[in-house]
C-alpha cells in the first residue's frame, strides 16, 4: 500500500526529465530521483519559449540555477495575460452615460440563475465593446407559479403533491446609445443566445420636437400606399368595390350555401 | 349530423402527440370554429342590431339556429395532449394532472420542480 505513491512519483520524475519546450530548463544541478518530492509538477500552460530563453540568458553563467518553483514563479511576475482576457476575471467595464436618456431595455429570463447571471454579464460585456452605457442588470421580482397535484386518484385526494417553477428576471437597459448600435448589440445577443435564458427587448425611439410637422408632410405618401388597401376595407380579398352586396346575399352566396344545404 | 360532421374533417390527420376519436372530434369542432367564424358572427350582429328589419333578424335567428353544433364555440373541450384526457388539464402545459405530475418528476417540464415552503 505504501509503495504504490512512491512508485507512481519516482515514474513522474523520469517523465519531468524530458519535457517538450522545456528542455532547454532541464539542466538542473541534481536530477537525482532521490528527491523528487521537491520537484514541481510540469506547468498546464507552457509560457512561450522565447520568454524562457530570454531569462536564461540574463543570468550570468556562474550564478547559481534557481529551483523550479522559483523559476516558475518569477515566470508569472513577467508575464500577463492580454487585457481583454484579463478583463474576464474582473466586474464588466462600463460606459458612461451622457445623458442618461433609455433607448432599450432588454429582460433576461431563465429559470436558473446561472445561466441568467451568466447571460447578463455576457451582455454588458458585449454593450461596452459596442461603446453602450448600461445601467443592471436590475434584478426584477422573481415569478413564482406554484401547483398542487393530488398523487394518485381523486379517492386519494388527501395526499398531494406540490410542484412550483420560479422564473427569475433581469433588466438591463441600454442608455442614450445609438439605434443602430442598440440593433447590432440585440442581433449579437440573439446569434449567441444562451440555452435556458429567454429575451425580450423595448426599444425606444426619440423624435426630434417637429414631429408634428413631419407627420403632416408624410401624410400624402402614406395615403397613397394605404389606398389600395382601404378600398378593399370590409370585403374579401378577391372581390371588387363594384360587387357590394347585402350580407344575405354573401350569406346566400356559394362558400356558405354548401354547409347549409347537407 | 355525422354527415356533416365529416365536413370539417380533414383529408388527411394533422394532429401530433396522443390520438383518440375523442381528441380528433374535438380537433374537428376547432376546424370548423374557425371556418364558420366569420359567419356566426355576422348572422349574430343582424341579430342583435334593433335598426334592422325584424324579418331579416329573424331570418337571421333561424340560420344560425340550423348551423352545425360543430360550429359553435363553446363545444371545444381541451385536451391533454399525452392522455386525451378531458379533466383537469394544465392550460400552461395542455397536460393533464396525472401527466404533468409524471413528467415533472422525470424532469421534463423546464424549470418544474417539487415545491416546499
Amino acid at each position: 500500500m505504501f509503495a504504490l505513491p512512491v512508485r507512481s512519483v519516482a515514474r513522474a520524475a523520469t517523465r519531468l526529465k524530458v519535457p517538450g519546450s522545456l528542455r532547454p530548463l532541464s539542466s538542473h544541478p541534481q536530477p537525482s530521483p532521490s528527491q523528487p518530492q521537491q520537484q514541481t509538477p510540469p506547468p498546464v500552460d507552457v509560457p512561450p519559449r522565447s520568454a524562457i530563453q530570454s531569462a536564461e540568458t540574463e543570468q550570468p553563467a556562474e550564478q547559481p540555477v534557481k529551483e523550479w518553483a522559483d523559476r516558475l514563479g518569477a515566470l508569472g511576475e513577467n508575464t500577463r495575460l492580454p487585457r481583454s482576457v484579463q478583463a474576464i476575471y474582473m466586474r464588466p467595464l462600463r460606459r458612461r452615460a451622457e445623458h442618461g436618456l433609455p433607448v432599450c431595455d432588454l429582460q433576461l429570463r431563465s429559470y436558473s440563475v446561472r445561466n441568467v447571471e451568466f447571460y447578463a454579464d455576457f451582455a454588458i460585456r458585449a454593450a461596452y465593446y459596442l461603446n453602450l452605457p448600461v445601467s443592471g442588470p436590475i434584478p426584477l421580482p422573481r415569478i413564482v407559479e406554484r401547483w398542487t397535484v393530488p398523487r394518485s386518484n381523486f379517492v386519494h385526494k388527501k395526499s398531494q403533491e406540490n410542484f412550483e417553477r420560479i422564473t427569475l428576471r433581469r433588466l438591463i437597459q441600454i442608455k442614450d446609445g445609438d439605434l443602430q448600435a442598440v440593433e447590432a448589440w440585440l442581433a449579437f445577443l440573439r446569434k449567441y443566445a444562451f440555452y435556458g435564458v429567454g429575451m425580450k427587448a423595448n426599444v425606444w425611439q426619440h423624435e426630434s420636437l417637429e414631429v408634428g410637422k413631419a407627420m403632416d408632410a408624410s401624410v400624402a405618401d402614406i395615403g397613397k400606399s394605404l389606398g389600395a388597401d382601404l378600398a378593399q376595407f370590409g370585403l374579401r380579398k378577391g372581390s371588387s368595390a363594384d360587387r357590394v352586396n347585402t350580407i344575405f346575399d354573401n350569406l346566400d352566396n356559394e362558400r356558405f350555401k354548401e354547409r347549409r344545404d347537407i | 349530423m355525422s354527415k356533416m360532421a365529416s365536413l370539417f374533417r380533414p383529408a388527411k390527420l394533422d394532429l401530433g402527440g396522443f390520438k383518440n376519436i375523442r381528441v380528433i372530434r374535438d380537433h374537428n369542432k376547432r376546424i370548423a370554429i374557425e371556418q364558420t367564424e366569420p359567419e356566426r358572427q355576422a348572422l349574430r350582429y343582424i341579430i342583435r342590431n334593433t335598426s334592422l328589419p325584424a324579418r331579416a333578424r329573424a331570418q337571421a335567428q333561424l340560420q344560425l339556429s340550423q348551423m352545425h353544433p360543430y360550429t359553435r364555440p363553446t363545444q371545444v373541450k381541451n385536451r391533454c395532449v399525452d392522455s386525451g384526457t378531458a379533466r383537469s388539464v394544465f392550460r400552461t402545459f395542455r397536460i393533464n394532472r396525472f401527466q404533468f405530475r409524471m413528467q415533472a418528476l422525470a424532469g421534463e417540464l423546464p424549470g418544474v420542480k417539487k415545491a416546499s415552503w
